[in-house]
């Protein structure tokens, strides 16, 4: 007999959505905890994906500042700058004189810079300046930068951003292994949930598979109809966790602009984009589906 | 006979089939099934079934007629002994192949075994749908099948709606709405009044005139003596009588 594919789908999917109406306190048990999940994984994956933003954001203004000691002559300024431009990711290296530091210093402390005017000299040193290539614009770039210039005659410190960018580079780690963390967690926590949602669900329709496998379905026909419970229950947990996660992204986080401006900066927080909302969905899903197959997987094997 | 396409298993090749197997719908050799040690619910049962053959199982309660049964649909395998059922041995069945043989057989129950949520066309449907019977096709087998039963205007109702015989019609009309090539019946009268056994084993009778083998087990010797058919009677687990009502093995 031909079989059409469509007739056996169309059966399948009202097989799977009379289970879900069927038991619908299981079902939204199921659902909730895999929203849940995901909401805790997605807030995690928000916030370390915009800490990774900011990095990129703060990438261009990082420099490594080499200060030279007093007395260094014009000379060696410059012949200090053209060694430092062979050093390996270096792009930029320009000289700031004494005079212009105090210029800048000016600058930078506006009305309050009257105090300089009773200095009998200018107590700023000159420097060199040097700006690294993009792709070394990071601490082992910093790193490799302040080791070469370390130590030279005529360079008395060399400071960068290093330390501060390992620092961030560490918190966003650490955000990242918790969100990771809490994530397996919570997903093997919503796994075993909509395991044993199916299995109930399977229990109470013993009877049917009773019947099913008396006139000949197959081990394929009596499974999909919880597999696709299962991987329905997910995709909603997942659609639940994105509604709660742009509901507390639009009401939550102008509240708290203030310490997130601490972690993050003066950039503007971004939500997920479409390819990322719909993959947490399709992670729902997958959870799902896993579980659903946990619960069959006696069921194969027998 | 070699069918086409299938060898003969192996394990068969020792066992002679019997004169005239080659038009066996079910020939069982030497089979015996226990569910516990030194207990033996069927012991060394031979037994040929021609195409479109109708036999009564006869013998009291624990003689081993359902178990019978079972072995013939797959649901369990024999302990010792071969059972080949349309050309397929039962013993040697994979898991994929069950679901295959299941739909050139046709089972009836006493308890029905229906689905209550689901209407009577849904219940009869479901025959069809396992195998991807397209929609339409559906509807118009059921509606037929439903008319031979004489149950076409009770399609939309569900199952606990309906009297023990027109819900054993609904069974019925199941078992047979794939046209099996066996109908297997497990004492389908055995909840009935007797008005209505008759009128159910007219329906499962007439099954056997369009070419399907039908195998009743029944307890109830007035009925096997109102059909005159080949009778089978098992007790202790053994063939003790084969042939026509009365005919004893040895």
């Amino acid at each position: 007999m031909t079989g059409s594919l469509a007739t056996r789908a169309a059966c399948l999917g009202r097989s799977a959505l009379r289970g879900l109406v069927a038991s619908p306190v299981t079902t939204t048990v199921a659902v909730v905890t895999i929203g849940v999940s995901l909401v805790l994984v997605g807030a995690f994956a928000l916030l370390a994906w915009n800490m990774e933003e900011l990095l990129r954001g703060v990438g261009d203004e990082l420099r490594v500042t080499a200060y030279l000691e007093e007395g260094v002559s014009p000379e060696r300024q410059r012949e200090l700058a053209t060694t430092a431009a062979t050093v390996e990711g270096v792009a930029e290296v320009r000289i700031v004189s004494k005079e212009e530091a105090l210029e800048r210093f000016r600058q930078g402390v506006g009305r309050g810079g009257a105090f300089l005017e009773g200095l009998d000299e200018n107590p700023l040193p000159a420097s060199l300046e040097i700006v690294l290539e993009p792709a070394s614009r990071s601490a082992e770039g910093m790193r490799v930068a302040v080791g070469s210039l370390a130590g030279l005659p005529g360079i008395d410190d060399v400071v960068s951003g290093q330390e501060w960018v390992e620092g961030y580079l560490r918190a966003i780690a650490l955000v990242r292994g918790v969100g990771i963390g809490l994530g397996v967690i919570l997903a093997l926590a919503a796994l075993l949930i909509v395991a044993n949602t199916i299995r109930l669900a399977v229990l109470a329709r013993r009877d049917e598979l009773e019947i099913l496998a008396l006139v000949g379905a197959s081990r394929t026909f009596v499974a999909t109809p919880f597999l696709l419970e299962g991987a329905a229950q997910g995709a909603v947990g997942g659609l639940l966790a994105l509604a709660v996660l742009a509901a507390l992204f639009r009401l939550v986080l102008p509240e708290v602009q203030f310490g997130l401006e601490l972690v993050l900066g003066g950039i503007e927080p971004r939500f997920f984009a479409a390819g990322e909302a719909a993959g947490l969905v399709a992670a729902g899903s997958g959870l799902g589906l896993a579980g659903s197959l946990a619960a069959l997987a006696g069921r194969w094997r027998r | 006979m070699k069918l086409p396409g299938r060898s003969a298993p192996p394990v068969l090749a020792a066992v002679r089939p019997p004169a005239g197997a080659g038009d066996a719908a079910v020939a069982i050799y030497h089979v015996s099934k226990s569910y516990a040690a030194g207990s033996f619910a069927l012991r060394d049962v031979s037994l040929q079934l021609r195409k479109g053959e109708f036999v009564f199982l006869t013998g009291p309660s624990g003689a081993g007629k359902s178990t019978l049964l079972r072995l013939l649909f797959a649901d369990e395998r024999p302990s010792e002994g071969q059972i080949v059922v349309l050309g397929r041995n039962i013993a040697r069945l994979g898991p994929r192949a069950v679901p295959r043989l299941r739909r050139r057989i046709g089972v009836v129950f006493q308890d029905f075994k229906l689905l209550p949520r689901r209407t009577v066309e849904e219940n009869v449907a479901v025959a069809l749908e396992v195998v991807g019977t397209p929609r339409r096709e559906v509807r118009a087998r059921v509606f037929a099948m439903l008319k031979q039963v004489g149950l076409q205007h009770r399609r939309y109702q569900l199952p606990l709606s309906l009297s023990g015989g027109e819900q054993q019609r609904v069974a019925i009309a199941r078992a047979l709405v794939n046209e099996p090539e066996i109908l297997l019946a497990d004492e389908p009268t055995g909840n009935l009044d007797p008005d209505l056994t008759v009128e159910i084993m007219d329906l499962v009778a007439s099954a056997a005139t369009r070419g399907t083998t039908v195998v009743v087990a029944t307890h109830e010797l007035a009925l096997v003596a109102r059909y005159g058919k080949r009778t089978v009677r098992l007790e202790g687990g053994r063939i003790v009588e084969d042939g026509a009502p009365g005919v004893r093995v040895r």
